[in-house]
């Protein structure tokens, strides 16, 4: 209803990035809560199993961290922007089961691979972006639609088979010896050298502020000089990026066989990570790093459970205590806000 | 202000669980290809239509059972009708039963997802005339008339037992890596496992047993979990298509080849790369298109009420074939235990 405003308030929010801006804190309460919760959890799975703190045990736990938190990296600030993407995980299919054909079929060097799926990943971004920048319908909505649409193309690209006879070219971001330098799993490393640029991004940038402040408020951003519609076109854009080599990391840790039900649920993980990492699911407020965070939380548990040989079936029930108890949290701290 | 932001959350968070049923629901539900219109149950037409619906389509599984019931008629002269849905959902598969049965089929053979919920719609085929029929898995007590059985709950407990243990050398603490937790096949070979192992092998012994559902990486990292937790673990069993390769794959990474053998119910296809580099000794399956085969064999012969007093009729294709009549199935035959030498005998 508003036009965009002129360049001319844009170059002022320009200009007060560089200034003495008042900044949040660099921590937000909620990832000094879940370090610590990650820390003691380590601690006492340390001590009751027998191998939990090896590195037989972590490298496998931190690779199958990586795909999730690289997926909720995009998602956070798509849920920042006030949006969500429920279709990750059918963009993770199309794009693992484009780049593995395209393997078995040649000898396809890795960057090329890589560039692939990243690019693969980036097309269905912009799709899902163009529909909720410029369609006025909700984003679930949208990218609920692109979800089953998406399930589509990547069923017709199975074509009613597995993807056999996998070559090992990925597996540079793998469980195995090839996966890590020095005992650092490649794959979590990358996420967390995107983690710190997305968090330096966010923060510092008015590019990246600009999100929280269409999470906030969006007619108000617009009315404040920001150009909504290209910034949240930019997030799904973003998210698709980072979902299509998060394809390739789970390639890299799946077997030489890719199966149709690949990123099946992916999304849910995905948004667990977010939410359990303190970003509000109402946008306007949440941090890259306590999606990291909020990840590798989950897959500890998942991890820890069955090393101290309890059933398997518990993780679903810690996953959905932490859920609520992250969102209850979220909802009392805005209670707060909002009376004070 | 205030209203809006909690009508959006509210809408929001009713999304997510919307999403959330809706993906265990799938986009399942299209209806059955229109195919066939003509076929209503006139008792006259020499061409009988076979219906199967299995779990889920698009997996190589059923893909190869569809293979074979499709070579099954076209020599013995029924039509096959093949629709599943999606997802493996017990209720996106009952509209496609449901529709099925509407179309009129002469037979009518389900691979249930959910044994309990499908069998009143057996009941209502059986009811409106269709011979009904399960394969794959049995929906017991239900309507159906004969089960078409892939090898016995026996047969494979057994055969998955012998050939992990023979790569543990008779002795030592394994652990299995299963798939859902409800299905009722699995947890019918696990229960024979365990009595087959206290009886057979007394210094061997089952430490855990883990639920991946069908997800490959998750299955891989929960026997990454499983080979971290028990130090003295040298063997692992991978219960379905998806955990069998699942498992290996986490012996190769860890770089245990040789010192922990693994076994699954793998299709040859997937488990072939494992089988080569020996982090799997050996995959418990059965031939898929000759179960397919049987299975469009056995809607034929209950659609022309010949039943199954002469099974010769198939020993080209089954030889092995067998009909239990007390109980009232059929039997493909012992179970297959594929190796890096007969892997590649097969297209699936």
């Amino acid at each position: 209803m508003s036009v965009p405003s002129p360049a001319r308030s844009r170059g002022r929010e320009g200009a007060s990035a560089s200034s003495g801006r008042v900044l949040p804190f660099p921590v937000t309460g909620q990832e000094l809560v879940l370090l610590g919760v990650i820390a003691a959890l380590w601690l006492v799975l340390g001590l009751a199993t027998p191998a939990f703190l090896t590195s037989g045990s972590l490298v496998p736990l931190l690779v199958s961290t990586a795909p999730i938190a690289l997926v909720g990296l995009g998602v956070t600030v798509v849920i920042i922007s006030g949006g969500i993407d429920v279709s990750v995980g059918s963009i993770v299919m199309v794009c693992a089961a484009v780049t593995a054909t395209a393997m078995t079929a040649g000898d396809v060097p890795l960057v090329l691979a890589l560039l692939l799926s990243v690019a693969v990943g980036g097309a269905l971004g912009l799709v899902n972006g163009v529909l909720v920048a410029y369609g006025r319908v909700h984003a679930i909505i949208i990218t609920f639609g692109t979800l089953n649409i998406f399930r589509y193309v990547g069923l017709q690209v199975f074509d009613g088979s597995t993807v056999d006879g996998i070559p090992a070219t990925l597996a540079v971001f793998g469980r195995g010896e090839a996966g890590r330098t020095a005992g650092v799993p490649h794959s979590f490393l990358l996420v967390v050298i995107l983690a710190l640029a997305a968090w330096v991004a966010l923060r510092h940038t008015a590019g990246g502020r600009h999100y929280y402040a269409i999470g906030g408020d969006a007619h108000a951003a617009r009315l404040a000089g920001v150009a909504v519609r290209p910034r949240v076109l930019l997030a799904y854009v973003l998210t698709g990026l980072l979902t299509g080599l998060a394809a390739c990391f789970v390639i890299a840790q799946g077997t030489s066989t890719l199966a149709p039900n690949v990123g099946l649920g992916l999304e849910l993980s995905a948004i667990a990570a977010v939410v359990i990492g303190g970003t509000s699911i109402t946008g306007g407020r949440g941090s890259v790093l306590g999606t990291v965070l909020g990840a590798l939380l989950v897959q500890t548990v998942a991890s820890g459970i069955i090393q101290l040989g309890w059933p398997s079936q518990l993780s679903s029930l810690f996953i959905g205590v932490f859920i609520i108890v992250a969102v209850g949290v979220d909802l009392l701290r805005q209670r707060g806000r909002s009376s004070s | 202000m205030t209203t809006t932001r909690y009508l959006t959350r509210a809408a929001v968070l009713a999304a997510i669980a919307l999403t959330a049923s809706a993906c265990g629901q799938g986009s399942g539900g299209s209806a059955p290809a229109g195919g066939g219109g003509e076929s209503g149950g006139s008792g006259g037409s020499d061409s009988y239509t076979v219906a199967f619906v299995p779990k889920l389509q698009g997996v190589p599984y059923f893909e190869a059972m569809n293979t074979g019931g499709e070579a099954a008629c076209e020599e013995l002269g029924c039509e096959w009708l093949y629709q599943g849905p999606v997802e493996a959902d017990a209720a996106a598969q009952s509209d496609i039963v449901r529709s099925f049965i509407q179309q009129g089929v002469d037979a009518l053979v389900v691979a249930p997802n959910d044994p309990d919920s499908i069998a009143p719609l057996l009941q209502q085929a059986a009811d409106a005339g269709i011979a009904v029929a399960t394969s794959d898995t049995d929906a017991p007590g239900s309507a159906r008339e004969v089960f078409v059985s892939q090898a016995s709950t026996q047969g494979i407990g057994e055969g998955l037992t012998d050939a992990l243990l023979e790569g543990m050398g008779g002795s030592g603490q394994y652990a299995i890596v299963s798939c859902g937790e409800t299905a009722q096949n699995l947890n019918a070979w696990i229960e024979v496992q365990r009595e087959y192992t206290a009886s057979e092998y007394p210094d061997a012994e089952i430490v855990d047993v883990v639920y991946a559902g069908e997800d490959q990486a998750r299955a891989t990292q929960l026997a990454t979990d499983l080979l971290n937790a028990n130090p003295e673990l040298t063997g692992l069993v991978g219960e379905c298509t998806s955990s069998a390769p699942g498992v290996a794959q986490a012996v190769r990474d860890a770089g245990r080849i040789g010192e922990v053998s693994t076994v699954g119910l793998g299709t040859p296809q997937s488990m072939l790369p494992y089988l080569e580099d020996g982090s799997s000794s050996a995959a418990i399956l059965w031939d898929v298109e000759a179960l397919g085969y049987l299975t469009a064999y056995a809607g034929v012969q209950l659609a022309s009420g010949e039943g199954f007093g002469d099974i010769s009729a198939v020993t080209d294709q089954v030889p092995d074939a067998t009909y239990d009549k007390a109980e009232q199935t059929l039997l493909l035959g012992p179970p297959l235990r594929i190796t890096a030498d007969n892997a590649g005998d097969y297209d699936y």
